[in-house]
């Protein structure tokens, strides 16, 4: 028998100097095709001020509308974040400290939001509380929110509740209760020792879910401009990311340099977006809140009676009233007679490119941020790995639109590819990448590495270690990078539309169809997204129970 | 079958030394133990030897080769580590037979070393069970029998039985001694347990800072010590300073209330100051001819032997002593604390002092 290709790679791997070398070029790509497309709008912004100086800057009726725009974003980002807080915390506590029959199916209403594509979830609110121009609307709708600043909102609060109520209950489970307990038989009421023991200890679990959800609402485009679109408010009210929606659109500004436009709201984006998450870091993690001051009294009369029942109740009433059913009310579109000429090729064309971008961008996530991972989660104490590993989250928070603007400006400037697929490809790869190289090397450092070291004493080479030993244990976490990684794919708007509003993706195609008047079109083609992401969000949930339950 | 020598082997991680220029020579099919207090460089040492980590400077041979850059899985040196590392996803078979599969012997070949190994270290009837299904003991002599099966020439054992309780492991240190001593593997143990290195070695190096400082039988380690930070370690030790008077058939120091003892001879000058050691288990207490008068402070029921603190000019000296002197002592005894010569150690008064010299840390 020949030697085999893993065999060869085995042998490959017990050399040093292709293991360095391998390494560096996973680390290149990372730099070079992921970081640098992702920013590269400030460095073009930087070589072409002058002209964006002379086409943007001075222009003051442009620049009103940009910073309205930046300004409209950052405030809702806030809003949403501190109200999830006040709703996420109860939630949290319910979560897990609460036993009671029907928790699981609790759970995967949490989770829910997680699994609608933003597009769709858009449309859904927008016919729900909004005033649609010329959708039809079926039954049931309330049509009560003429702002479209009130109905933005809503629409974040939603799909930004589980990012909160998921960091703030991973923390607490990692409080042991003995601590509430102690302070409760020293005498303090059972709010007082929760507020003063419990919520100090979980300071990091705020961090994580203030930013995870700001970050998240600051970026989300496609939802947002969706529901603008069904209200008919998506050319006159504008949050940063839609903003470059509209603009590649031709919605606004018909007559200015669009591109210049373009670039200074990518970069004001990116550049706000890092430096107030800096801010948010750095402040959350110092500033002190007065946990030393008690109220006995008050306190005690809070923690007895119809208070903390009262405050379930709102925690349950808020997840059904503002989350779960906005949500689905776009299958009430079930309930509205269909249009005769139903054409589905449109769709299932959409359908087909979406699920084609989708599988190689999972691919080619999981061969090129697995050895990624690895080398962040076994290089700890290596300078450069840490430096990846920070530089892994800038994906994560720049506003996916600004990233596909940046990206694809990147890719054409230097005039090395114009391929339409391969710049959407790309620009879904740099903002998936970090899910999975988050997820498997958060993994692999679980991992003792006394196990490799115990399979290279026993003779196994490198790759052979990783194959034989380390990938069945982390197996899981990979397979929920991928998943996580397609569904995403699946669902994104904002990238997609700052590439091109050409790319032919289901969520593009649902803004296309409602540009032209095709609601029903559109709502079916939502529902068919949606269940598209269910059925990989359910099988996320298997992947991870199974995972929780072997080792 | 594999004769190990470490050349001056170094390794610091920040301001931490963990290896100082260590020197050690393992003979073929010998079973050596390197004994040390926590944090000596001991784990680093076998990490080094396996290859898991690179060493700063030095060298590590393998038969009078220079093995000090080459990979762990081409040095037939198979690790044991404390937490014995049994693949979560394989069962005791799959986890005893990952050595030869991954060296692609042939299958049946294969299997009929592990069934035979399995059998050596009764497991034979678990073969299938997976490693969480496994009583602590038994996960033990699975990694044992997967490092062995392994076709290594050589074995590192790292604190091997530290998670186990102290019946178990004074069973399985004879297990493990005899199966390597069968197979006439060399064996590198690492532990902090003298009583450990002392039953299972066939030499014993004591290790400390990174270095090796003694290299012995159990007996030469135990009965001479090089210093008085071995002559604790190894089996603890009364000390007192004292001044050198005299040196011939033994030697003769006077200690600080001027009371002169006897030690076994050595080469230190007169008048020098010196630290005299006696064995916690050679000190003896009579009611006359010895060396210092003192008061029985305590006495402790041990089992077999008994332990009884002596305060003697102002100081505190410990004796163990067989069970039936039980009755013998009460505390407030006037008592006479003694030795035979030749049981006593003389060492030069260390450099930093004596209490820097014995610290554990």
């Amino acid at each position: 028998m020949p030697m085999s290709l893993t065999k060869r790679i085995d042998d490959l791997s017990s050399r040093r100097d292709i293991r360095s070398g391998w390494f560096g070029i996973i680390t290149l790509f990372f730099l070079a095709f992921i970081i640098l497309p992702t920013v590269y709008v400030l460095i073009f912004g930087i070589m072409d001020f002058q002209n964006l100086s002379n086409m943007v800057l001075d222009d003051p009726e442009v620049m009103s509308l940009v910073w309205g725009a930046v300004f409209t974003s950052f405030s809702l980002a806030l809003i949403v974040t501190i109200i999830d807080l006040i709703v996420g915390i109860p939630m949290a506590w319910i979560m897990v400290r609460k036993q009671f029959r029907g928790k699981k199916l609790l759970d995967t209403l949490i989770d829910m939001p997680l699994a609608f594509p933003t597009a769709a979830l858009g449309f859904s609110i927008g016919i729900f509380w909004g005033l649609p121009v010329e959708a039809p609307v079926p039954p049931g709708a309330l049509g009560i929110v003429a702002s479209p600043y009130i109905l933005i909102m809503l629409l974040h609060i939603i799909f930004t509740y589980p990012y909160m109520v998921r960091s703030l209950s991973a923390i607490l489970e990692q409080i042991d209760q003995s601590y509430e307990e102690a302070g409760m038989t020293l005498g303090a009421s059972r709010m007082t020792a929760a507020r003063t023991i419990t919520l100090p200890l979980f300071r990091a679990g705020l961090i994580t879910g203030f930013i995870l959800c700001f970050a998240r609402s600051l970026s989300e485009t496609g939802g947002t401009f969706i529901a603008l679109i069904t209200v008919g408010q998506a050319d006159k009210f504008f949050t940063g990311p839609t903003l470059i929606a509209a603009l590649k659109n031709d919605l606004v500004l018909g007559t200015t340099d669009v591109e210049a436009v373009l670039a200074v709201v990518s970069i004001i984006l990116i550049i706000t977006a890092i430096i107030f998450l800096l801010i948010i870091k750095f402040v959350l993690g110092r500033v002190g809140v007065p946990f030393d001051k008690v109220w006995p009294r008050w306190e005690r009369v809070l923690s007895r009676g119809a208070v903390p029942k009262a405050k379930d109740v709102v925690s349950f009433v808020w997840l059904f009233a503002i989350v779960i059913i906005p949500s689905f009310f776009i299958f009430a579109y079930l309930l509205v007679p269909s249009p005769a000429d139903m054409d589905w090729s449109g769709l299932l064309d959409a359908l087909a490119y979406s699920f084609m971008v989708a599988g190689v961008v999972t691919l080619a996530d999981i061969v090129l941020g697995v050895p990624l991972a690895l080398y962040i989660a076994r290089h700890k104490d290596k300078k450069l790995a840490q430096a990846v590993d920070s530089l892994v989250n800038i994906p994560l928070i720049v506003p996916t639109t600004a990233l596909g603007f940046s990206l694809a400006l990147f890719w054409t400037t230097q005039g090395l590819v114009t391929n339409l697929t391969f710049l959407v490809i790309m620009a879904h790869i740099a903002f998936t990448y970090p899910l999975v190289v988050r997820n498997v090397a958060g993994a692999v450092m679980e991992v003792d590495p006394s196990y490799e070291e115990a399979a290279r004493t026993l003779g196994a080479k490198p790759f052979a270690t990783f194959r034989t030993v380390l990938f069945p244990i982390v197996r899981s976490a990979v397979l929920a990078g991928a998943i996580l990684a397609f569904t995403r794919s699946l669902g994104e708007t904002g990238a997609t539309v700052a590439v091109s509003p050409d790319a032919n993706t289901v969520p593009v195609y649902i803004i296309g169809l409602m540009n032209t008047g095709d609601y029903y079109l559109a709502a079916v083609s939502a529902m068919v997204l949606i269940m598209v992401s269910f059925v990989f969000m359910f099988g996320l949930r298997y992947v991870i129970r199974r995972e929780g339950g072997t080792y | 079958m594999t004769v190990v020598e470490l050349k001056g082997l170094s390794k610091r991680y920040g301001k931490t030394i963990a290896a100082d220029g260590m020197d050690l020579r393992v003979e073929e099919g010998e079973y050596i133990c390197i004994l040390g207090p926590t944090g000596a460089g001991k784990t680093t040492a076998l990490k080094m030897i396996a290859g898991l980590i690179d060493p700063d400077s030095g060298k590590i041979l393998f038969d009078g080769k220079d093995y000090t850059r080459v990979e762990p899985e081409a040095r037939e040196a198979a690790l044991l580590s404390q937490v014995y590392s049994l693949f979560p996803h394989l069962d005791v078979n799959g986890n005893v037979i990952y050595g030869p599969r991954i060296r692609g012997w042939e299958f049946q070949q294969a299997q009929d070393i592990v069934d035979n190994m399995l059998e050596m270290v009764h497991l034979n009837r678990r073969k299938d069970a997976l490693p969480r299904e496994l009583s602590g003991g038994m996960q033990q002599r699975t990694a044992l029998a997967r490092a062995l099966a392994s076709g290594s020439k050589v074995i590192l054992l790292d604190e091997p039985l530290r998670a186990l309780d102290a019946r178990l492991r004074i069973e399985l240190r004879r297990e493990i001694r005899s199966l390597v001593k069968a197979l006439g593997i060399t064996a590198i143990h690492v532990t902090h347990d003298q009583e450990e290195a002392m039953v299972i070695a066939d030499r014993v190096a004591v290790m400390r800072y990174g270095k090796v400082v003694q290299v012995g039988t159990p007996k030469e380690v135990f009965d001479t010590p090089v210093s008085p930070f071995v002559a604790n370690f190894v089996g603890q030790s009364n000390f007192f300073k004292g001044r050198l008077v005299s040196n011939g058939d033994y030697t003769v120091v006077e200690n600080d209330m001027g009371i002169n003892v006897k030690a076994r001879p050595c080469q230190l000058p007169v008048g020098s100051e010196v630290i005299v050691a006696i064995k916690v288990g050679n000190t003896q207490l009579r009611t006359e001819e010895g060396f210092f008068l003192g008061r029985v402070e305590r006495i402790l029921y041990e089992g077999v032997t008994i332990h009884i603190d002596v305060m003697a000019n102002g100081k505190l000296f410990s004796a163990k002593l067989p069970n039936r002197k039980y009755e013998e002592f009460s505390p407030g005894d006037e008592v006479v604390v003694g030795w035979s010569p030749d049981e006593a150690t003389v060492f030069p008064m260390p450099e930093q002092g004596l209490e820097e010299e014995l610290r554990l840390e």
